[in-house]
């Protein structure tokens, strides 16, 4: 982003825009055929986890609400997928696969993993006792501090000033960790968003702020939420780079990722990534119905016209990584959620969160008496 | 009024909060709402479904999510002389506005000597039952009953909520204004409503009359106490239920006159234990009727610990139909 002259700026702390960036100095240029592979499988796992869940509350098995990340999990896969392990996320209410797809590629299946593993996931959202807080809070709000995730509370943008302390505490050890914060565009009203920014770029913390701007806050559209033309532009006030990313493309999400991230690791400190997208349904899936009363259908025809799966499959058959026949194989991509099969999803995917759902349903309450528990520190687990 | 005449004018909960905002809003041209998608959407739980329609965007702000700016740009228009209606989608999130209420809205009168008085009310869905979790579910008035400046009311019925609602809208003073999320469409609470309905800040109900045991409540436990009364009249004791209503101002006066009856009380709040407003209501108890007292007074609170999600959880720190059974048979038999 083109910096105002009057701007106090060091030469590195200029945006990469898609026109400038040489294709020599784009992280996606050091992507193995593998990494690829692995990104669209993470995909797929992401929509068929988002599709399962929905099924699932339909027929009424789950409680609480479920924030759909439909069409938006280029965003998560795009800023996950080039982390280290050691880095730390705080993700949001429709977030719910950022728990799994931390460090997912050092393995699905390993249980040392820096992430959470999907049958964890799974068991939060059914409210078990195997879940990472024993269901004590609901479905997104879970952390572990070993693996790296904030546990965030309803408290829109209130993981921000959190990372902050997670990155200073980084800064005294001299560690070269980043943390990723998820908020959508409403979020960036709260006041609480702009103080942790404020101290984070004055301390030229490693603090990311993911901004997904789906267009819409719950009923509000992002006009009403946010006066700059760009949600980016936010940026401006702290001096520190506000990129954009299409949020449709994983891997324009993860060229700015990993630009960001890189420059952060150099101690320059913060950057803020709009990656622009559109919210597939209701706000959640209690406003499903009433959501057609204040957005109209050709604007949400348009919004998903650009599904992520499709965008990328796209380009591994132009990079010749997939056939043209390889990537018609599964086609869950364009579908609403409830018109998809398991035949849409690769079998490892439908295997992966069929094993994590058995876990879910065959794992135990939690007993009414450990509601009592671990107010003070004092009582240990 | 025939059968079905009578079903179809029982109103809930909900509907008696959306009339005294229509009528208010309708009888007040300088009135202004502001919250988080109160005006497209029509609000979180529909409350305010109609108003944007009717009264257009400048009246009815959908604000960003932004508490403390709504909470701030409330103070600045009721400054102004206008009466302001400001939405929490849900009342837990009244903590992100804490310092706009607490130390300028809630003073403002005081420090302006009486100059600026500030008619605000700043409403939202509260409690829990419902499987919130730590962040759906609080009742959180405590705090707000802590700061001296601010009124608080809580209605357990679609009449009080209608009744006080239009009082509280028309206050001079800031109301924080606890509605019971769990009663908005409870149907078998629904009841006709009387036009123009106004309920007094200030005046507690008796919604069970008794000899025996007082219970002073408000809110969703209101019906806990009552059923809990039930049970216990097979077993010989007769209980008085009272709802407060409005915590500030406190109706002390109808809690101290049934304690002379009955000398002895039980106290439930659905909020945490340690400086609930039950330990309010006692403390003023002592003080007023300590000499009418054959008990120790007692309070059913929720434990002091956040809400959890899950039910069994839940259920376990919330009061409850047999906690509070258990406290009045202990005050009954002392
Ligand atoms: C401080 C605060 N106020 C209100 C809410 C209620 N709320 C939950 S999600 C939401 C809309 C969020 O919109 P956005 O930040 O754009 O994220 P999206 O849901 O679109 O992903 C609101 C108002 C909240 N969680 N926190
Ligand atoms: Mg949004």
């Amino acid at each position: 982003m083109a910096k105002d002259s009057t701007t106090v700026t060091e030469p590195d702390s200029q945006a990469p825009s898609t026109e400038t960036q040489s294709a020599a100095n784009r992280a996606r240029d050091l992507l193995t055929p593998e990494d690829h592979l692995e990104i669209l499988r993470q995909l797929y796992l992401t929509r068929y986890f988002d599709v399962r869940l929905i099924k699932e509350k339909r027929r009424g098995r789950l409680r609480g609400t479920l924030y759909s990340s439909h069409n938006q999990e280029a965003i998560l896969v795009g800023t996950i997928f080039g982390l280290r392990p050691t880095d730390w996320l705080s993700p949001i209410h429709r977030d719910m696969p950022a728990f799994f797809l931390k460090d997912l590629k050092s393995g699905w299946d390993d249980p040392n993993r820096m992430g959470m593993s999907i049958q964890e996931v799974c068991a939060q959202v059914w409210g078990k006792a195997t879940a990472p807080g024993r269901a004590r809070d609901n479905w997104s709000h879970i952390g572990d501090a070993e693996k790296g995730i904030i546990c965030s509370t309803s408290m829109l943008a209130g993981t921000i000033p959190v990372a902050a302390g997670i990155a200073y505490d980084f800064k005294l050890r001299g560690f070269d960790g980043v943390v990723l914060t998820y908020n959508g565009e409403g979020a960036t009203a709260q006041g609480i968003f702009h103080e942790a920014i404020n101290f984070a770029a004055i301390h030229k913390l490693g603090v990311i702020t993911i901004i997904e701007n789906n267009q819409w806050a719950y009923g509000t559209p992002v006009e009403l939420e946010c006066p700059t033309k760009d949600v980016a532009d936010r940026a401006k006030g702290y001096d520190i780079p506000g990129l954009i990313a299409d949020g449709q493309d994983v891997l324009d999400v993860y060229d700015k990722t990993m630009w960001a991230v890189e420059r952060a690791r150099r101690g320059k400190g913060p950057s803020l990534i709009e990656c622009k997208t559109f919210r597939a349904y209701g706000h959640g899936d209690h406003d499903d119905d009433r959501a057609a009363k204040y957005r109209n259908s050709d604007d949400v025809d348009k919004g998903r016209s650009r599904d992520p799966i499709a965008v990328y499959k796209a380009e591994l058959v132009r990079l010749g990584i997939l056939s043209q026949a390889e990537a018609d194989a599964y086609k869950p991509e364009g579908k609403h959620a409830i018109e998809t099969t398991d035949e849409d999803f690769p079998p490892a995917v439908v295997a992966a969160l069929k094993e994590a759902v058995e876990f879910a349903v065959n794992s135990p309450m939690p007993e009414p008496d450990e509601a009592f528990r671990w107010v003070f520190a004092e009582d240990q687990p | 009024m025939s059968v079905v005449a009578e079903q179809a004018a029982k109103k809930n909960y909900l509907a008696g909060l959306r009339e005294a905002l229509l009528e208010e809003m309708e009888a007040r041209p300088d009135m202004v709402c502001i919250g988080e998608d109160i005006g497209l959407l029509g609000g979180a739980f529909g409350v305010t479904e109609g108003l944007m329609e009717r009264y257009g965007p400048q009246r009815v702000i959908d604000a960003p999510i932004s508490e403390a700016a709504i909470v701030g740009v409330a103070i600045g228009l009721a400054m102004q002389g206008r009466p302001v209606m400001a939405e929490m989608q849900f009342i837990d999130f009244i903590s992100c506005g804490f310092d706009q209420i607490v130390n300028n809205a809630a003073t403002m009168y005081y420090r302006t000597a009486g100059k600026v008085n500030l008619p605000i009310v700043i409403r939202g869905p509260s409690g829990g039952y419902g499987g919130g979790g730590p962040y759906h579910s609080q009742q959180n008035e405590a705090w707000f009953a802590h700061s001296p400046g601010l009124k608080v009311v809580c209605p357990s019925t679609p009449a009080d909520a209608k009744g006080l609602l239009t009082a509280s809208l028309r206050d001079p003073n800031p109301v924080i204004f606890y509605e019971v999320k769990e009663l908005y469409r409870k149907r078998d609470i629904e009841e006709p409503i009387p036009d123009n309905h106004f309920v007094p800040l200030g005046s507690a109900s008796i919604r069970r009359p008794g000899n025996d045991v007082t219970v002073v409540t408000y809110g969703n436990p209101a019906y806990l106490c009552l059923q809990a009364s039930d049970e216990l009249s097979s077993e010989g004791i007769d209980v008085e239920v009272i709802d407060l209503r409005t915590l500030v101002p406190m109706d002390d006066e109808t809690v101290i006159q049934s304690i002379r009856k009955t000398n002895r009380v039980v106290v439930v709040n659905e909020a945490s234990r340690t400086c609930g407003f039950a330990a309010e209501v006692i403390a003023r108890i002592n003080e007023m009727a300590f000499e009418y007292l054959d008990a120790p007074p007692l309070r059913v609170t929720r434990a002091d610990t956040p809400v959890p999600w899950v039910k069994p959880l839940e259920t376990a720190v919330l009061p409850s139909v047999e906690s509070i059974c258990d406290a009045i048979r202990r005050v009954a038999r002392f």
